[in-house]
Order: structure tokens, then sequence, then C-alpha cells
């Protein structure tokens, strides 16, 4: 049986004086999973995911750690927080420091960990994102996709139990994003539970193990990747398309309906391989 | 501010340790304004433009452009020193060669003073000043403070500076009314936006397990022995040149 992580339980959210964020929303995070959370720009992931580390509160419903309902107190959240990552979207909303160095310190320093004990915890997070070479730089001098690794860097620092990031890939290059994914690869292996929000069905698709579909504030359907997007009526729902890949695959299947029963490709080379079958190879 | 605050992170010397460098500007400053100006405060510009241009790699001319502001203020103040009232017989401008000198040897002294601030700012990010304070006995809460200001400066003005070419690009500043406005809106938005940000933050903070606390590590850095005595050395040399010289002028 696989354990639950984290899960939200009917969760209502109301911003003040506003409309309804989130409405009677259910998730559930299983230990070592890597989960999407896929939706349509201003569906209220971001909300959702601030649930997720007790920055906000649900007006209705329960977050549940452990199969334990969240308390709000202090010494909770704090419990809560060391053990839950939440890497926010905006880079320069986590980073507050003059320098790198600096910066990544902050998080273990809060965990009350010793000198010695948090200048390794530093090292290994910047080596982990292949950015020992920017330890002595200032904050300010970085681009985007630099300061995005640091302050993924910062929260792997603290090395946290489950590591939720907000649109991790918005506004990487190609490279960038190849890279953050090598990144959280590893960290899935060394058995990190990682959450991410985006609206890219191609990346969800490749990386997450499981799927949340999200629209208008809740979650339409959580499941296996490949079964929730191949749901076209259910991705019509939230604004979503299918991913190329399975876009092309279903298509192939109409010429060769056997193939269905092997189960979609997963990725690029899976798609390519099953093409050459169709095509007939390599001349 | 920008130009040194550049130069202060990439310089070559920008990893040595602030204590270094605060031992040299520090020394060199005790220097200029004790020993006899006259002949101590060239040899201080001189070699603090050395050690600025050709140890820390500092170009020449920001060097040159970094003192031609303070250079300027003081040049054109420092004929006023040598003048003098007299009232003796009703009022009197005098200009005497003794003000002169006095005038001349303040000058001096000033220039060797803004020679060394410059070398601290161009190789010593101002941040890496921030830890001496602590140690000297500064609340945490202002140092704190000092901390987040420093970083949110360049946030805010780069906000500022897309702020402001997004309005170039759709005329905001053709003519004096639309100018106006433009600067108006841009600081109110930028006033929106920094609360807005300052929540942001409250957040991303807090996600971090903040609790009221902003400690943080500043990145090791041993005091190199041979650079403090070169320091040293380079400070006694300066002071006896300086002795030296004012005891053969004399």
């Amino acid at each position: 049986m696989t354990s639950i992580a984290l899960a939200a339980n009917g969760i209502d959210y109301t911003y003040p004086g506003e409309v309804r964020a989130l409405k009677q929303l259910d998730l559930t995070i299983e230990k070592g999973q890597r989960l999407a959370i896929l939706g349509a720009n201003g569906s209220g992931k971001t909300t959702l995911l601030l649930h997720l580390n007790g920055t906000l509160r649900p007006s209705a419903g329960r977050i549940l750690i452990d199969g334990r309902p969240l308390s709000y107190d202090r010494r909770s959240l704090v419990a809560l927080r060391s053990r839950v990552g939440l890497v926010l979207q905006e880079p320069d909303d986590q980073l507050f420091s003059a320098n790198v160095y600096q910066d990544v310190s902050f998080g273990p320093l809060n965990l009350g960990l010793s000198e010695a004990a948090t200048r390794s915890r530093i090292d290994a997070a910047l080596e982990a994102l292949r950015i020992s070479h920017l330890r002595d730089r200032a904050t300010h001098m970085l681009s985007f996709g630099q300061k995005k690794r640091v302050a993924i860097a910062g929260m792997l620092a603290m090395q946290p139990e489950i590591l939720i990031l907000d649109e991790p890939t918005a506004g990487l290059d190609p490279h960038g994003v190849n890279h953050l994914l090598s990144v959280l690869h590893r960290l899935h292996e060394t058995g990190t539970t990682l959450v991410f929000s985006t609206h890219d069905v191609d990346l969800a698709y490749t990386w997450a193990d499981q799927i949340a579909v999200f629209a208008d504030g809740t979650v339409l359907k959580q499941g296996e990747a490949a079964a929730m997007l191949a749901d076209r009526e259910l991705l019509r729902t939230a604004r979503l398309k299918m991913p190329l890949i399975l876009e092309i695959a279903e298509a192939l299947y109409c010429r060769r309906p056997a193939w269905a029963a092997i189960g979609p490709p997963r990725s690029k080379d899976a798609l390519l391989h099953l093409l050459e079958q169709t095509i007939g190879g390599p001349q | 501010m920008l130009t040194s605050d550049g130069f202060a992170w990439t310089n070559r010397w920008h990893r040595h340790h602030p204590a270094e460098k605060g031992l040299l500007a520090g020394g060199m400053l005790v220097l200029a304004v004790t020993l006899p100006a006259p002949t101590t405060a060239p040899i201080i510009i001189a070699v603090m433009f050395v050690t600025t241009v050709l140890g820390a790699g500092i170009p020449a001319v920001t060097w040159l452009r970094l003192m031609a502001l303070p250079s300027g203020f003081l040049i054109t103040s420092v004929p006023f020193l040598a003048l003098s009232l007299n009232f003796s017989s009703g009022l009197q401008v005098v200009f005497s060669p003794q003000g002169l000198e006095v005038a001349l040897s303040v000058l001096l002294r000033s220039l060797a003073a803004v020679s060394c601030l410059t070398f601290l700012t161009l190789t010593t990010p101002t941040i890496d000043l921030v830890p001496l304070l602590r140690r000297v006995g500064v609340p945490p809460a202002v140092v704190e403070i000092m901390l987040l200001t420093y970083r949110l400066v360049f946030v805010f003005l780069e906000r500022a500076a897309t702020g402001h070419q997004a309005q170039i690009a759709r005329q905001g500043y053709v003519g004096l009314r639309n100018t106006l406005r433009s600067l108006g809106l841009l600081v109110t938005s930028l006033f929106q936006r920094s609360l807005e940000r300052s929540r942001r933050m409250e957040i991303g903070l807090t996600a971090r397990g903040f609790q009221g606390e902003l400690r943080v590590l500043a990145p090791k850095r041993s005091i190199s022995r041979a650079r403090v005595a070169s320091a040293a050395g380079l400070l006694l040399g300066v002071a006896a040149a300086g002795l030296v010289l004012d005891a053969t002028v004399r």
C-alpha cells in the first residue's frame, strides 16, 4: 500500500473580497511520487500550493499531513515547513540576501543546524544545482535562470521530504528546463517527493507519475499521467490540450489498432520506435 | 553607485577578506589625517591609485571618474579657505599666503582621504562590511534592515527601469504634460508593487523557515597573512616616506 504524505480534503478558499479561489478541492500526494498539478493560467494552482505549506488556511476542509489534520499554531507550521519545501514562481520573492552563498545559508540556519552542518548543506545544494561557481556572486547580478536555481538550492539545502515547485520551468530556456529536470530526477531517486504546477501538458506527460487536472479552483480528476491526458473530454473542460506525443500515437492507433494494447508511448524515443515500426524502420 | 557596486563584486580582489581591504583603506585614511599633508597626501593618492588600478584591476578611467565628483567640490570650495575676514578697520577680505598653505593642505588631505574611500568602494561590496558592523555591536535589527534594503534597492531599481522603458515605448515622455503624468503613474505603480512584493517576499521567506530573524552565513574567507603583512608594510613605507620627505623639505 502506498502511503499518503500530504493531502487536501475538500478545501475551500476565498481571497478577501474576491471570488472563490478554491472549491471543494481534493488532492493526495503519495510518498516518493512525482505529481504534476496541471491547469491553465489563473486557475488557482498557486493558491493551492500555498495551502500545502500552510501559508494559507482553508475556510473549509482540511490539510492532512501523515493522515493527521494540520493545526495552524506556530509550532506545527514550522514543523510542516521543514518537511514541505515550497519554491515560488518568482525567484526574487524568495531571495533576500546580497550574495548567493548567504542566501542559501538562510534555510538551514532556520532549521537550527550548526555552522559546520549549514556549510556542508550549502556546498551540497550548490553542487546539486551545478552552481558552485556562483557562490560569491551578487544576487542582483544573476540572470533569471540563475536566480531560479539559487532559489531552488535555498530550498534543497533544507532537505525537505516533499519539494513543491510553482511553475518551475516558466521563463527558462530549453537548456534551463533540461537542467532543472535532471536535478529533479536525481532528487526523486534519492527519495524526495516532488510536486509541481504547470500548464505544459508535454512536460507533465513525460515527467510526472500522476497528474491532478486542475480547473476553476478545483481538481477535476487525479490519476495516472497517461490516463489523465488521454481523456479528451477532461482536457477540454480544463482548457488544456493533449500532449503532442499522445496525439501522434493516437493517430497511429487508427492505422494499427492492435498497438493501442501496448500502452501509450511515454517519451519521444518510445514514439520514434512506434513510428519506425509503422514506416518500416531506417532504410 | 551602480558602477562602483558592479566593480565591487567583480574586481580581482572581491574574494579577499574585507578586513584586509579595510585595514589598507583605514590605515591610509589615518595617515592622511595625521601626517603632514603636503608630502604624505600625494604619496597616498599615488599608492591608492596604483593599488586600485594595478592591484584590484579597476580601469583607471573608472577610478578617475569616481574621484572627479568629490574633487570638483573640494577644488571649488578650497579657495575660500585661503581668504580670511578682517574686522579691525571695517570689513576686509584678506588673502594671505598662510591661508593658502592651510587651504592647500586641507585640499590634499581630503583628496587623499577620498582616494582611500574610492579604493574601498570599488573593491568591496558594501554588504561585505555588514558582518563587521555586527561584530562591532550594531543591533541585529539594524543589520537585517541594511541587508534587506541592499537587496531590495536593486529589485526596485530594476522595476523602475522596466516601467520607465515601457512608458517610453508608449510615448509616455513626449512633451511636458505626458512626462509629468507618466512620472506620477510610475511612482504610484512602484508604491503598489513594492507593497505587493513585500507581501510575497514574506510568503517566500516563511516557506524557508523565517521566524523573525534573518540569520545568514557569509562565505568563509580566510585572512591572508601575506596580504595583511604587505598592507602593513605599505602603510609603514608611506608613513616613513612622508615623514622623511617632510624633514628634508623643511
